[in-house]
């Protein structure tokens, strides 16, 4: 990065505060006031569709429409950004038994519809959806004689009308109410190109709520940063808006993401996917940082809420100025920013076949998984290989059979490729449903008349390797005590794995408390994890093509597998894990993530850097953060934030590719737990994405409680 | 080669020098301040600490080339965010030939010495003309008081001061801010008083005093016995040194 002043790295040092008139709105909507505008009908579109034999393209387009049509108009005297959104569920479009005719042999992704992607939101704002709906049509008149692209391009068609007449009806309406302000820029958005930043924003809104009304999920927000800074330095540039206005703008818009956070689909409350991803370089690969990128940090700390989740690109010289500004955020205990190397990320992009400049174009999914706004139909969390499954498999095995170390490690390898291949069969039944709405918003869709779901310029899938650290620590305790000092015979380890530990505490403590953990940058472990990274990644290139013209990606990532994979779920197909040869009883759970496993003691943040920096991420793209608690106690002092910021740096240093920083109190969280009424707004990191503590299943508050915090 | 106790290593501290830091706390300390927060660092042998978590053996022996090989681990990071390596304690001074070897032996590392600066000069110097900064602290400036207090006299520590102000080590004063203790104007002017004095003016840092060392006096089997009411608020006041023209700030 260049040397920036100051003020044009962080748009100005004052930090923001929200106006009375966004506090009370943040209030309303946290009181969930809004709610009682939740009364427009659902529409009934099986009945509707049947009736009309519509295909599935049809249906889909006319769920849009129909959700767009139902939708009441609400203009709240407070509101700059409108819409809020009155029905409360989105329809099915089939009925039950017909949807399983159909998609017989073939299964869904999750909740079926297209998730957890990232529209082109730059290519959108600055074209408009009459220019969207030109490029329909002309590819229409070009692909006349093929039905499926005229099927396809009339039901995007149909979309885009839906979306303009909603907004002609709030313009149309607000006119009514003497709310001029809000009806000029609905005249020009999302119809025409955004000419300014509130045009832009309010498009922004408009649009991305329909993406949630057509029963799309975990709908991504993408390079924020990058295609809004236009609009605000043109802005700036002719005079009509300082950075104070901006701010003013932007946090209304942020909170008007949290209205309806309840609605949305997710494993708990907060699981939503509305990420945003800020600086890193551009496509031709200068520095993109600009005015926004900190203006968005700001504005995110004075709105202080749980959405948009706020991804930053960092990379060797990223500027300290800017790192301390996110150390602000930081602070907080949101749990967000989410930091990714840039320097490890790219990289590993272009080694997976990404042309450089999409490379460099890199977002966030909904949680850490790495993609290319609007040039990827990719899926990136199809499931995840249990390591501690296949780990403990093999010791159990090998142990029994008397073998070597290195059989072992054998062992380890073949159950992670039949993992892999499981996973990967399955996924190739796969089916994506159309979504020609979603289509608009991405490239290439109108021009191909193809469908999204047919596929795009990137159609990988995810895998991610879970409680990576765990297992590595278990064959850690196997290699030091079974067959370096031969201090413990097999069978002995062996009887113990079977019986829990019931009658062999004494060994229990000793792969405790002495074998060598990850977590301390000792080799002695730090190989092994190392190495499971290794076969993990050649499991998934083995795996072959998806079905889908991609592979399978390679992540670190665990959700919410390191619950599931130690006491079960139905959504899992891999078994539960019972006790394992790192000390760990049945029930236990893993390792969240990339961080140590749960309760071992670790020599302290730095080493944990280094240890995870061993891993070689070209192989691992798919992404899965270093996950590491701060206590709030760090941030008390004069150069705190610097100093945070500092890490951040380190963290680039050190390899790592992503990194979750979490502040907490854990007597805050203890007195949450006994007095949930007084910590209604209390915020903290899950996994992927951030909730309030209060609404979160016990079992996800105690494993925050229980993770290792520094700098106590 | 010699061997040093060490109670801990800590990775990621921030108030003990500049940047990042990896902060080695060495067993064993001269003084018995009355407040003091780290009571596992008093005597200079290895013990046990029961607390709610079990039990812990507290003090660790490390050769020489074991702690810096341990620390020039980490120097990439360390020297990236700005930071390094803090000796801190207990009284590092108490095993100062021990600390000077693993300071020889570091990979260019910035090194600060938080002291009590109770030791010999001889012992003083070894180890601060190898540092980079010296956080030096300066509780009470009376001898009577700081016997009273910390179980010796300042005479050694006075002493050591006025060395390390003849030199060009960059150093720090801080002063621990305890209730009705230190926190006094008499004191913080007789502070004051001194550092005036010297050739060259430090800065002063005034640290908060925060409650909480009961439950380690426990763990370790002592008794959490301060003399002093911890519950009144401590008091911040700069004038004294501003009186002076010393740099003087809260930490």
């Amino acid at each position: 990065m260049k040397i920036l002043e100051s003020s044009r790295v962080t748009g100005g040092n004052e930090m923001l505060e929200l106006s009375p008139r966004l506090a009370e709105m943040k209030h309303n909507i946290r009181e969930g006031k809004h709610h009682r505008f939740r009364d427009a009908d659902t529409p009934d579109l099986v009945t509707e569709c049947d009736a009309e034999h519509l295909s599935w393209n049809q249906r889909a387009s006319r769920l849009s429409r129909r959700m767009c049509e139902l939708e009441r108009v609400i203009i709240e005297p407070d509101e700059r950004i409108v819409f809020t959104r009155t029905i409360r569920k989105v329809p099915p479009l089939y009925s039950e038994s017909a949807l399983r005719a159909l998609t017989v042999g073939r299964t869904f992704h999750e909740l079926g519809p297209i998730s957890n992607i990232c529209a082109d939101w730059g290519m959108i704002l600055s074209e408009g959806l009459l220019a969207r709906k030109q490029t329909a049509l002309s590819t229409r008149e070009r692909m006349h004689s093929d039905a499926a692209a005229v099927e396809f391009l009339d039901c995007a068609i149909e979309t885009i009308d839906a979306v303009l007449t909603l907004a002609a009806r709030y313009a149309t309406a607000a006119r009514k109410c003497g709310r001029e302000d809000v009806a000029v820029i609905l005249d020009q958005v999302p119809g025409f190109p955004a000419r300014t930043f509130h045009e832009a924003l309010q498009f922004l809104r408009i649009c991305h709520s329909v993406l949630w009304l057509s029963g799309h999920y975990h709908c991504g927000l993408g390079r924020l940063d990058q295609y809004l800074w236009p609009y605000l330095r043109d802005d700036i540039e002719a005079g009509r808006l300082d950075y104070p206005a901006a701010g003013e703008l932007l946090a209304e818009f942020f909170i008007s993401l949290n209205k309806d956070s309840d609605l949305y689909p997710g494993i708990q409350q907060g699981d939503n996917g509305q990420s945003l991803m800020l600086g890193g370089v551009r496509r031709d690969g200068t520095d993109g940082v600009n005015p926004l990128t900190a203006l968005v940090l700001r504005v995110a700390c004075a709105v202080a809420l749980i959405d948009p989740k706020i991804n930053l690109r960092v990379s060797h010289d990223t500027d300290i100025e800017l790192l301390t500004l996110a150390a602000r955020l930081t602070r907080l205990g949101l749990g967000f920013p989410q930091f990714s190397n840039d320097d490890v990320v790219i990289p590993g992009l272009v080694a997976a076949g990404y042309e450089i400049e999409d490379a460099r174009d890199y977002s966030v999914a909904a949680c850490w998984e790495f993609i290319i706004p609007g040039r990827g139909m990719e899926v990136v969390n199809i499931g995840a290989a249990s390591m501690p499954s296949a780990v403990d498999l093999a010791i159990r095995e090998g142990l029994a059979a008397g073998e070597s170390f290195e059989g072992i490690l054998d062992r380890v390898q073949f159950h992670l490729v039949e993992q892999v291949k499981r996973l990967a069969e399955r996924s190739r039944k796969l089916f994506l449903p159309p979504a020609p709405y979603y289509s608009v918003l991405m490239d290439g869709c109108l021009e191909n008349g193809c469908d999204l779901s047919a596929g795009l310029k990137y159609n990988n899938f995810g895998i991610h390797g879970a409680a990576s650290a765990s297992a590595a620590d278990a064959l850690a305790a196997l290699k030091e005590f079974v067959y370096d000092k031969e201090s413990v015979e097999p069978m002995r380890l062996l009887r113990a794995l079977e019986d829990n530990f019931a009658n062999d505490e004494e060994l229990r403590l000793r792969l405790r408390e002495k074998a060598p953990k990850v977590g301390n940058n000792d080799d002695r472990a730090d190989q092994w994890l190392v190495t499971l990274f290794e076969m993990f990644a050649e499991a998934c290139r083995a795996a072959g093509e998806n079905g889908r013209g991609g592979g399978y990606r390679p992540g670190s990532g665990s959700a919410m597998y390191y619950v599931w994979l130690a006491t079960g779920h139905e959504g899992m197909q891999e078994p539960v894990v019972g006790a394992t040869a790192d000390g760990r009883k049945s029930g236990e759970f893993f390792s969240s993530s990339l961080a140590p496993s749960p309760d071992v003691l670790v020599q302290g943040p730095l080493s944990v850097l280094q240890g995870f920096g061993k891993i070689d991420y070209k192989r691992i793209c798919n992404g899965g953060p270093l996950t590491l608690e701060l206590s709030d106690g760090l941030f008390r002092g004069k150069d705190s934030l610097r100093k945070v910021g500092l890490f951040i740096r380190a963290f680039v240093e050190s390899g790592c590719q992503q990194m979750q920083l979490n502040t907490l109190n854990v007597e805050t969280l203890r007195d949450a737990q006994r007095h949930p009424e007084r910590h209604k707004n209390l915020v903290v990191r899950v996994w992927g994405w951030s909730g309030y503590f209060c609404e979160l299943d016990e079992v996800y508050q105690n494993q925050i409680i229980g993770r290792h915090v520094y700098g106590l | 080669m010699l061997t040093g106790t060490i109670f801990d290593v800590r990775e990621f501290t921030v108030h003990d020098g500049p940047g990042i830091r990896t902060t080695v706390f060495m067993k064993g300390c001269g003084l018995r301040c009355s407040w003091c927060h780290n009571p596992e660092g008093l005597s200079p042998f290895p013990q046990v600490m029961k607390g709610s978590a079990g039990e812990r053996l507290v003090g660790q022996t490390f050769t020489s080339r074991e702690l810096a090989t341990r620390l020039n681990q980490q120097a990439r990071l360390l020297k990236i965010a700005e930071g390094g390596v803090t000796f801190s304690g207990g009284e590092p001074l108490m095993q100062s030939a021990f600390v000077a070897e693993v300071i020889d032996q570091l990979n260019e590392l910035h090194v600060t010495l938080d002291s009590c600066g109770n030791a010999a000069a001889e012992e003083f110097m070894r180890v601060a003309s190898r540092c980079d900064l010296v956080l030096l602290d300066l509780k009470l400036a009376d001898p009577q008081e700081h016997l009273r207090w910390t179980g010796c006299d300042n005479r050694l520590i006075l002493h050591n001061l006025g060395l390390l102000a003849a030199t060009d080590i960059p150093f720090i004063i801080r002063v621990p801010l305890i209730p009705a203790v230190t926190d006094t104007d008499q004191n913080l002017l007789g502070i004051a008083r001194v550092l005036a004095a010297l050739p060259r003016h430090p800065c002063v840092e005034l640290l908060p005093y925060n409650q909480g060392a009961r439950a380690k006096y426990a763990a370790c089997g002592m008794e959490w016995r301060p003399g002093f009411d911890e519950n009144i608020p401590y008091r911040v006041n700069l004038e004294p040194f501003k009186e002076f023209e010393l740099e003087a700030s809260l930490a």
